[in-house]
C-alpha cells in the first residue's frame, strides 16, 4: 500500500494538469500578494493634504456650529413621540478625529483570516479539479484496467490512488498557504499596520492556515472519487459546478433554512472556526403585523468539521464500494 | 506445476446494456488450457472472448462458475498467481501522456520490479530509443511490443493475448506471431484469443473454440481439424468416370471438383494411386485436402445460428 501510494504519488506529479494547476496556483498567489500590495499603499502626498484639509474644515465646523447644533436638537427632542430616542445618541455631536478622514491603514491582523479563507477556495478547487482528473483519465483511457491486472486487489488500489491526491496536496497547499501569509505580513509590514499581531494573532492564522490544508486534502480525494465514479473529468467537474449553481446558488435562495446542510458553509464554519449566514424571519403578531427580519446565525466550528467529516466518509466508502465491484473494461 | 494452466467450470457472465436490455456474453463456459504451449482461443466477434479474459484477470465479475488458473482459485486467489500471468486484453491500454519509459517505470515501481527491468524489456522488444516518446504517439505495432514489455517486467509462466494482432501490418503480425511461437517453445503458457482462424492455425498447438459464450470443440489442432476420420484427397487424373469406378469399388466416396477428383476414405493416399496405376491410370497431381480450421469452424457454429 505504501509503495502504490508512492508511485501514485509519483504518477500525480507527473501529469500535466498537476504542472499546470500548480502553475495556476503560483499564478494566483502572486496576484493575491500584488493586488495586497496595491490595496495597502498609503494615500498620495496631495490626497493626503487634501484629507488634512478636510479634516480642518470639518473640525474647524464642529467648534463653531456643536453646542449650537446640540441645543437645537435638545429642543427637537423634548417633541418626539414616545418612546423616545436616548438623547445620548440622538444629539451626540462627537469632535472629528484626523483618522475618520483619508484611508486607514492595512492592518494585518484583519485581512489575513480573509485572505487565507479566500485561498482555500481556491486550492480547494484545484485539488478537486486535479484528483477529479487524476482518476477520471486514468478511466477514459482504459489504463486502469492494465494497471489491474499488475495489482489485482481493488482496495488497495483505490486507496493508494486517494491517499496519494491528498497527502500530494498537503505540502502545495502548505506552500501556497504560507507565501500568502508571509508575503502579505512583509507587505502590510513596510506599507501598514503589523503590531497588533500579538502571538494568539499568529494562533488563530496558522490554524485556519492548517484546516485549510485539511480541506485542500479533502477536496483532492473527493474530486479523485467524482472522477473514479464519473470516469471522466469534465464529468466530475459538471457536476461540481450543477451541484455549486442549483444546491448552493438556487436551493439556499429559497429555502436558506437549509444553508447549515450545504456544504460551502460548513466548509466556512470549518476554517474559520464558525461562520455566520442569515435568514429572513417573520412573524405576524398579536396586532395582526407582519413583519419579516434579517437575522444573523452561527454555525459552529464543531458542526462544521463532523459535517465534512462524515461527508468525506460517506463518498470514500461510496467510491470504495463502486470500485470494488465495478466491471473494468 | 500443475498441468493445467487455466481451468473454468460453468463460467457465466451476463451485461446489462444501458437501456436495461440483457445480453449473455458468457454462458456456462468450461475452458481448459494446459500448461505449455500456445493455446488458441477462437470464436467469432461477440462470441464472449474478451469478456472470458477479463473474468479470468478479476476485470470483470463472473455472474456464476469457478475459474483456476495454476490450480489457484480466481478472482479469490488472483493476487498470489497475477505475478505470473501476463495479459494484454484488447488494445494496450497505459497512460497516453506518459512516455513508453515512464509508463513502465510506474508498472515496475508498483509490483517491486528492478528499474533497471524497464531498460531491459524495452531493449527485448526493440522499443529501445522509442521508449522517451509519448505513449499517445506511438504506431499501433509500437503500442503492442510496449505491452508485451510491460508483460515481461514480471516474468510471467501464463500470457494472455487477446486479439493481439488485430489492426497491425503483415510484419507486426509476424512479429507478434513468432515472439508467441518463442515464448511457448520456452515452456510458457500462452494463450491467444483470435477470430481469425488461419492466425491461430499457424501458432497453436491446441485450441478451444466458443460461440455464443459456449465451448464448441476442444483439444489439439490436429483433432479438431481432423475431427478423427481418414484425410480428403484431390487427385488430378485423364478419366475420371474409369477412376471414379475404380475407386468406388474399393470403397472408397469420390466426387467431382472441377478438373480434380475428390476422394474421401482412402486409408492412405498412396492407395489411390496405386488401385489407379493398377488399371494404367496414372495421377498426375494428388494432394491431401485438410480440413482447416475455418470449414470446422463453419461446422460447429452452423447449429449454434451465429
Ligand atoms: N461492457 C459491456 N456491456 C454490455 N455488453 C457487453 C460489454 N462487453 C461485451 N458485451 C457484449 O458481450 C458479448 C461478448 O463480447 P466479447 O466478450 O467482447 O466478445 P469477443 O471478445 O469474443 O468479441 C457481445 O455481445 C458484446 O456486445
Ligand atoms: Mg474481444
Amino acid at each position: 500500500m505504501i509503495r502504490l501510494t508512492k508511485v501514485e504519488l509519483r504518477r500525480l506529479m507527473a501529469r500535466r494538469l498537476t504542472a499546470v494547476g500548480l502553475a495556476g496556483l503560483f499564478l494566483i498567489t502572486i496576484l493575491l500578494l500584488v493586488a495586497t500590495w496595491f490595496d495597502s499603499q498609503p494615500l498620495s502626498a496631495a490626497e493626503e493634504r487634501q484629507a488634512q484639509q478636510q479634516y480642518e474644515m470639518a473640525h474647524k465646523d464642529w467648534v463653531e456650529h456643536a453646542e449650537e447644533m446640540r441645543t437645537q436638537c435638545e429642543a427637537d427632542w423634548k417633541t418626539q413621540p414616545n418612546p423616545k430616542p436616548k438623547l445620548e445618541e440622538m444629539c451626540s455631536y462627537s469632535e472629528p478625529k484626523p483618522g475618520d478622514f483619508g484611508k486607514p491603514p492595512t492592518v494585518f491582523a484583519q485581512i489575513m483570516p480573509d485572505l487565507l479563507h479566500g485561498s482555500s477556495y481556491f486550492l480547494a478547487f484545484a485539488a478537486f479539479l486535479i484528483g477529479a482528473s487524476f482518476l477520471g483519465a486514468e478511466f477514459s483511457s482504459g489504463a486502469i484496467g492494465n494497471w489491474l491486472t499488475f495489482e489485482p486487489r481493488r482496495l488497495r488500489v483505490y486507496g493508494s490512488k486517494l491517499l496519494a491526491a491528498a497527502t500530494g496536496f498537503v505540502p502545495i497547499a502548505a506552500v501556497v498557504l504560507a507565501v500568502i501569509l508571509i508575503g502579505t505580513f512583509l507587505i502590510v509590514d513596510r506599507l501598514g499596520d503589523t503590531a497588533s499581531t500579538t502571538g494568539k494573532v499568529w494562533g488563530d492564522l496558522s490554524a485556519i492556515g492548517g484546516r485549510a490544508v485539511v480541506t485542500t486534502a479533502l477536496a483532492a480525494a473527493l474530486g479523485s472519487v467524482v472522477g473514479l465514479l464519473l470516469r471522466h473529468t469534465a464529468a466530475a467537474i459538471g457536476v461540481v459546478m450543477a451541484y455549486l449553481v442549483l444546491a448552493e446558488g438556487v436551493f439556499a435562495a429559497f429555502l436558506e433554512k437549509a444553508q447549515p446542510w450545504l456544504v460551502k458553509l460548513n466548509f466556512d464554519a470549518f476554517v474559520r472556526h464558525d461562520a455566520q449566514y442569515y435568514v429572513t424571519e417573520c412573524k405576524s403578531g398579536s396586532d395582526g403585523s407582519y413583519a419579516c427580519d434579517y437575522v444573523q446565525k452561527t454555525l459552529s466550528f464543531e458542526h462544521g468539521a463532523w459535517y465534512l467529516a462524515i461527508f468525506t466518509v460517506v463518498v470514500v466508502l461510496l467510491g470504495g464500494w463502486v470500485f470494488h465491484r465495478r466491471d473494468v473494461n | 506445476m500443475s498441468d493445467v494452466a487455466i481451468s473454468t467450470r460453468g463460467l457465466r457472465k451476463t451485461y446489462r446494456t444501458r437501456r436495461g436490455r440483457k445480453v449473455v456474453a458468457v454462458q456456462g463456459l468450461d475452458l481448459e488450457v494446459p500448461s505449455g504451449g500456445v493455446h488458441g482461443f477462437l470464436g467469432p466477434n461477440g462470441s464472449g472472448k474478451t469478456t472470458s479474459i477479463r473474468m479470468l484477470l478479476g476485470l470483470v465479475r463472473a455472474d456464476a462458475g469457478t475459474m483456476t488458473v495454476f490450480g489457484r482459485p480466481v478472482p479469490a486467489q488472483l493476487p498470489e498467481v497475477v505475478g505470473r500471468i501476463g495479459a494484454i486484453v484488447e488494445s494496450p491500454k497505459f497512460f497516453p501522456a506518459f512516455t513508453g519509459q515512464k509508463n513502465l517505470e510506474l508498472l515496475a515501481e508498483a509490483i517491486g520490479a528492478p528499474r533497471a527491468r524497464v531498460g531491459e524489456v524495452l531493449e527485448r522488444t526493440s522499443l529501445g530509443e522509442r521508449g522517451k516518446d509519448r505513449f499517445r504517439a506511438y504506431s499501433l505495432g509500437m503500442k503492442q511490443r510496449l505491452a508485451i514489455a510491460a508483460t515481461l517486467l514480471k516474468e510471467p509462466d501464463l500470457l494472455i493475448f487477446d486479439e493481439p494482432t488485430n489492426g497491425l501490418d503483415p510484419a507486426g503480425i509476424r512479429e507478434i506471431r513468432e515472439t508467441m511461437r518463442a515464448l511457448g517453445e520456452q515452456g510458457k503458457t500462452v494463450l491467444v484469443s483470435s477470430h481469425i482462424l488461419a492466425e491461430v492455425e499457424q501458432v497453436a498447438d491446441t485450441v478451444s473454440i466458443i460461440g455464443h459464450g459456449r465451448l464448441l470443440a476442444s483439444g489439439t489442432v490436429a483433432e479438431v481439424i481432423g475431427g478423427g476420420t481418414a484425410p480428403t484427397v484431390k487427385v488430378a487424373v485423364n478419366n475420371h468416370e474409369a477412376a471414379t469406378r475404380i475407386l468406388t469399388a474399393a470403397g472408397m466416396t469420390v466426387r467431382a471438383d472441377g478438373n480434380y477428383l475428390l476422394v474421401e476414405g482412402a486409408p492412405d493416399p498412396a492407395d489411390v494411386t496405386r488401385r489407379l496405376a493398377h488399371q494404367e491410370l496414372y495421377v498426375s497431381e494428388l494432394a491431401p485436402v485438410r480440413a482447416d480450421l475455418e470449414s470446422v469452424f463453419l461446422e460447429l457454429t452452423e447449429g449454434e445460428g451465429l
